[in-house]
């Protein structure tokens, strides 16, 4: 009897739990969507032209404004282009650490942007008429760079160590042979510096548009794999003993993170380190299943590059640091400090 | 060749399996009946592990065949044989905080189509495997939060959601106490017994073998040494050509037992 009452209290306890687990979940999705839209409205009138809101509202849906036509003009792509680029690559990180069971994963770091970069530059200086292409050919990159990761590292198994080891040794393979490319071209392409150094400042609406389409059809794609990135986070084999395809999955799914990844590289240039520490604030807030990580890595990928940007730009006005740059003066120390706390790495 | 369920549970038809040239298997032919707990046995590198890859899909048989009720399963999809037959394999993981009821209907996934939520039927034999392998109690705490015993009947709870007649096992008592070993051994038992369904599993220790299974395979360099019930097949001769150590048998209460030092 005593043992009963026991039993229904520790059933009781494990209940409190999940629902508290449920409720920072909600409250996480909540909080961060309010944060996104009061960022977005802070970056619309961060620097030098100011525009109150109602007179904003007013500009883009009513009446013509000046100051708001050049705002829309200059302002909003880069603001949607950071969003854009900031949830691609947040969810493309996601994927990568379920598809190689690794929480360490990173698009940058293992060397799938330089790899879009690299193509990318290549194309632009030897074809610049295949401009409009760019993104497919940063595609194709991503999934050279993607493979020789993938091959590299394999060794009967995926020791999760190595896939970083090598992936450190592509990316700087191919970030050297990008620089390499500008430098012979008199280092003075704009649009090779642009995908090398991700600089968005001078980004348009075609931008977006370019962005746009690859991006949506990425993150719809990947929260309809999500259940399977859970499926994956099982051993290999019991995955396949629940009918499931394991390595068929697996490069599905990298496809799409490869793709994801990409697409924002050849946008908004090579972005280190948002990939990795998105998702694992993801997963402190809303838990490791994917079916709520992948979309509030989202909106926390996007709030995240969104407020890279806003800063880089703010603070040493009129002089502007890139978004991606901050990310990796950011970003490196949160890496060690990552990988020190990690567990399963630590030795 | 239909499934036919007048066939053996599954049978193994002149099967070899090489390793590049390290040849792993030679000509091993066997029933499994079904009904009945078959245990495959031998000492470390005898085979059994490849033929345990071999007979639940894991591994591909080249050269020979294997039947699932009359059916070759090389022509079954992965899918389809996770309709059939379960496997709870012998090291597994999760994510630290996935709770066990979310763990235990992962084991529905065979059944899953696209677009579809969960049905009646998937939440039933959740329930169900919950409740046989005594882990109802725990169905919102974390996975991670578990002991190896418990941990072990939420991998079998997964395994038995996907309402299969043939539950393959490897070696499910490898990282667990005594207690838990002989628990987790009644619970396969009880399986059988209760719900008939046919297990097929890989035991490392002999007693534990001979106690709870009505018939041994027992393997050595490739091939099948013995098959048959443990009373008919156990003795210091076939201890010594499986192991190749003498060891002495004795009988308490009409059992056998080997004495192991």
């Amino acid at each position: 009897m005593e043992q009963q009452v026991e039993q229904t209290d520790l059933l009781k306890q494990d209940q409190s739990r999940k629902k508290k687990k449920t409720v920072r979940a909600v409250l996480s999705f909540v909080v961060m969507s309010v944060l996104l839209v009061l960022l977005f409205f802070a970056a619309v009138n961060i620097g030098s032209l100011k525009v109150s809101f109602p007179a904003l509202l007013k500009g883009l849906f009513v009446e013509y404004n000046g100051d708001v036509a050049t705002i829309y003009d200059l302002r909003f792509p880069r603001i949607f282009i950071s969003m854009l680029a900031g949830a691609a690559i947040a969810v493309s990180g996601v994927l990568f650490q379920a598809v190689l069971k690794n929480p360490l994963a990173d698009p940058g770091i293992i060397g799938i942007s330089s790899g879009a970069s690299f193509v990318a530059v290549i194309i632009t200086a030897v074809a610049p008429g295949l401009f409009f292409f760019t993104p497919i050919f940063a595609f194709l990159g991503g999934v050279l760079a993607f493979f020789l990761v993938y091959s590299l590292s394999w060794k009967g198994g995926l020791s999760p160590l190595r896939i970083i080891l090598v992936g450190v040794a592509v990316n700087a393979m191919f970030t050297g042979l990008s620089s390499a490319a500008n430098s012979m071209n008199g280092g003075n392409m704009e649009g090779v510096a642009a995908i090398v150094n991700g600089n968005i400042t001078m980004k348009t609406w075609d931008d977006v548009y370019t962005l746009l389409p690859y991006v949506a059809v990425g993150l719809l794609l990947a929260v309809a794999f999500s259940g399977m990135c859970n499926l994956l986070l099982l051993e290999d084999k019991t995955a396949r003993s629940l009918g499931i395809n394991v390595n068929t999955m697996r490069i599905l799914i990298s496809l799409v993170a490869v793709l994801l990844a990409s697409i924002s590289t050849a946008v908004a240039g090579a972005i280190s380190f948002l990939g990795l520490i998105v998702p694992h604030m993801g997963r402190i807030l809303v838990g490791s299943d994917h079916k709520a990580l992948v979309p509030f890595s989202m909106l926390l990928g996007a709030f995240t590059f969104l407020l890279a940007d806003t800063l880089g730009r703010t603070i040493a006005s009129p002089y502007e640091v890139s978004a991606s740059i901050l990310m990796s003066v950011i970003g490196g120390p949160c890496f060690i400090i990552l990988l020190r706390r990690s567990k399963k790495y630590a030795n | 060749m239909p499934i036919n369920d007048d066939k053996p549970a599954m049978e193994v038809r002149n099967l070899s399996f090489a390793y590049d040239k390290n040849k792993v298997l030679r000509e091993v032919s066997l029933e499994i009946e079904a009904g009945k707990i078959t245990t495959i046995m031998g000492a470390n590198g005898c085979g059994k592990s490849t033929l345990f890859s071999l007979m639940t899909k894991n591994l591909d048989a080249r050269k020979g065949q294997i039947f699932l009720r009359g059916k070759n399963i090389r022509n079954l999809n992965l899918k389809e044989f996770a309709q059939k037959v379960s496997i709870v394999q012998q090291y597994n993981s999760s994510s630290d905080d996935i709770t066990v009821s979310r763990l235990v209907s992962f084991g529905r996934t065979p059944y899953r189509k696209t677009m579809h939520g969960k049905s009646e039927e998937d939440e039933r034999m959740v329930e169900w495997a919950m409740e046989v392998t005594g882990i109802l109690d725990y169905r919102d705490r974390e996975v991670s939060r578990l002991s190896g015993g418990q941990r072990q009947r939420v991998w079998i709870a997964m395994a038995l959601a996907q309402n299969t007649k043939i539950l393959f096992l490897d070696e499910p008592t490898t990282y667990l106490d005594i207690r838990y070993q002989i628990e987790i051994l009644e619970l396969v038992r009880k399986l059988n017994r209760e719900y008939g369904i046919t297990i097929i599993m890989v035991l490392h220790d002999i007693n534990q073998a001979i106690h709870f299974s009505d018939r041994v395979i027992g393997l050595a360099d490739g091939t099948v040494i013995v098959e048959g019930s443990p009373e008919e097949v156990i003795s210091t001769e076939s201890i010594r050509k499986m192991y190749g150590i003498e060891l002495g048998v004795t009988q308490i209460d009409g059992q056998k037992f080997v004495l192991m030092v």
